[in-house]
């Protein structure tokens, strides 16, 4: 493999490792949340009406930030029967090939964010809720795991390549 | 081109693209995106994202990662090795005990755990060894594990009647309540298999030698038994505050992910590995579970667009005229011959919208079926070609088991399945009688 795609596999991997650790601690921020909720209204008395959607916020940053990281610990599903008996250098030659259908439907997907996220900003887009909160910076955050994700995907097909053909990157 | 031929060409893509092994996810929102690029040009360009807004607003789905989180964590704090050695104590001394204790771990499991994946790590890394160990019937005890696991989605708290209830708008709660009871149900057919089977043929399920029971204290039985009432406190205690209306489910969740760590702080059994593999997990199966719902979100979007909701309609009651009951037995075959091929969440995605209009307009009760939903994903958990417990199973078993053991291993259970199936069609009452009492209070 050339030298600059094994430096973009390298760098997506470690980006998108640092992106994941930090999306997997949300976890605590979305529980935190909850909690904190349930205890003003329980205890305290005081309901509390942004909990529900800052958590939906956070849960959406979570699993799309969060996205490339799990591709890389192979969290995925797949239906495995022909797969899971073929090769190994085999497997990765079909990959590399029908892993170009996933990188279309996540150039689509980041395509759509960006539109969406740019029509937010230029209208200043609201939820219609009655904490009413800005729209923009929950979409910037899911289409940069969208991009993360697509970069990721990419990395996954160099490395498939390299594996296909029998020289695997790392 | 008619819509029909359409969604069967969307269908019979994917199927084919699924073939190949590639991620699920990725395979399900290519062919709904190409498809709408396809039908509608490139106006709709934005529906792939547009899902991730659908996503976003169903707030329930907030209780993926603690329900997910839960089951890990008692996987690897160790808490559910104490369980399983409760169950060896008590049930050791009959023929094919540990295999009926393992049921007996999976139903406990089942009321921490929204998915069957922790209950698999749990059957395949604690249970699994231990019962090959004692010379149990390899074939046999794999698929205890993996029809046990699958009692994760009926017994609350369920994620995949979480996601039902979302699309058929009806009631977590009522849909939880409704689950226990036919899981429970299961559980017992499981377990008078096991028994009835090792009873007539001891070789499968060895009993403890008369040493090792000589060697179980009366001091050790009951602080394990102590130990396996925890599970059920915190199970008491978060279902308890969510029917008396103290917290929403949203907020249950999250109870019941913090009562599960102080849990394991009170058994002293939190250390920093065992939450750093719980995270790790939690993130890496709900990244999997919400991107296979941004994709079907996708995928159904676009024979939403079609009309096929009418479409089938049309079909099966003009076209073909036929009684509800038929139309109900063929959905359901629908679902476990779909469930062989495709994942279960991307199933409900998809398929759901389609039938559960239909069902409510033919007099049949929603909760009703949505646990006969759900019991057809049991069944589609276990059967090959595609099944989540098959595809973890492969992944996590023992070395000894091998591929042709884990596929002969469902054969009975999954026959237990169909059998437990047709008992909730034809009695009602078991799935119902639970939900009518508490809304009757």
């Amino acid at each position: 493999m050339p030298k600059p795609i094994k430096i973009f596999v390298r760098y997506v991997d470690a980006v998108n490792y640092a992106v994941g650790r930090f999306a997997m601690y949300l976890f605590f921020v979305i529980g935190g949340v909850l909690i904190y909720a349930t205890l003003s209204r329980v205890v305290a008395g005081v309901p509390v009406n942004w909990a529900i959607e800052l958590s939906q916020f956070v849960l959406s940053a979570y699993y799309l930030l969060g996205g490339a990281y799990s591709m890389q610990l192979n969290g995925h599903v797949r239906m495995d029967l022909i797969y899971a008996s073929s090769s190994p250098q085999k497997r990765a030659l079909t990959d590399a090939i029908t892993i170009l259908f996933v990188i279309f439907y996540l150039v689509v997907l980041f395509m759509g964010g960006l539109s969406a996220t740019n029509y937010a900003i230029v209208y200043g887009q609201k939820n219609y809720s009655s904490w009413a909160p800005l729209l923009w910076p929950i979409k910037v955050i899911m289409t940069f795991g969208i991009f993360l994700m697509l970069l990721q995907t990419i990395s996954t097909f160099f490395k498939d390549i390299a594996a296909a053909r029998g020289t695997p990157i790392e | 081109m008619s819509s029909e031929f359409i969604t069967l060409f969307m269908f019979a893509t994917m199927m084919l693209l699924l073939l190949t092994g590639q991620r699920v996810f990725g395979v399900i929102g290519f062919v709904g995106t190409a498809a709408a690029l396809w039908l509608w040009g490139e106006g709709s360009f934005e529906m792939p994202f547009n899902a991730s807004f659908q996503v976003l607003n169903w707030y329930p789905l907030i209780t993926v990662p603690f329900f997910v989180f839960m089951g890990y964590m008692m996987s690897e704090s160790g808490i559910a090795s104490n369980l399983y050695r409760m169950f060896h104590v008590w049930f050791g001394s009959i023929n094919g005990g540990l295999a009926l204790g393992t049921i007996g771990l999976m139903v406990l499991i089942s009321c921490m755990n929204g998915l069957s994946v922790a209950g698999m790590a749990i059957g395949a890394t604690i249970a699994l060894p231990e019962l090959l160990r004692r010379g149990y019937n390899k074939v046999m005890v794999t698929g205890v594990v993996q029809a046990g696991s699958s009692l994760g989605i009926l017994i609350p708290p369920s994620v995949v009647l979480v996601l039902y209830a979302m699309i058929a708008r009806q009631p977590v709660l009522q849909l939880w309540i409704a689950g226990v009871l036919p899981g429970l149900m299961m559980a017992t057919i499981f377990a008078v298999y096991i028994y009835v089977r090792c009873r007539l043929n001891p070789e499968l399920g060895p009993a403890l030698s008369e040493e090792e029971l000589a060697e179980i204290t009366w001091g050790e039985k009951i602080s394990l038994l102590r130990e396996g009432l925890m599970p059920l406190a915190i199970f008491g205690l978060m279902m308890g505050m969510f029917l008396t209306g103290v917290t929403s489910l949203v907020e249950s969740s999250a109870v019941g992910a913090l009562l599960t760590v102080i849990g394991a702080v009170i058994e002293r059994k939190l250390s920093w590995k065992v939450m750093e593999a719980s995270l790790r997990n939690t993130l890496s199966v709900t990244c999997m579970f919400l991107w296979l719902i941004l994709a079907a979100l996708c995928f159904s979007a676009v024979y939403d667009g079609l009309g096929a909701v009418k479409a089938i309609e049309n079909l099966l009651v003009s076209s073909w005229n036929f009684d509800p009951w038929t139309i109900l037995i063929i959905m359901l075959i629908s679902f476990i011959v779909m469930g062989a091929f495709l994942d279960d969440t991307a199933m409900l995605v998809i398929v759901a919208p389609l039938y559960i209009p239909l069902v409510i307009k033919l007099g049949f009760n929603p909760i009703w079926f949505g646990v006969l939903y759900t019991v057809t994903c049991q069944i589609a958990y276990i059967t090959p070609p595609f099944g989540y417990n098959l595809f973890l199973m492969r992944a996590m078993a023992p070395p000894e088991i091998t591929l042709i053991d884990i596929y002969r291993s469902i054969v009975p259970f999954f026959f237990l399945m169909v059998i437990s199936l047709i008992i909730l069609i034809i009695f009602p009452q078991i799935t119902l009688w639970l939900p009518e009492l508490y809304a009757g209070r």
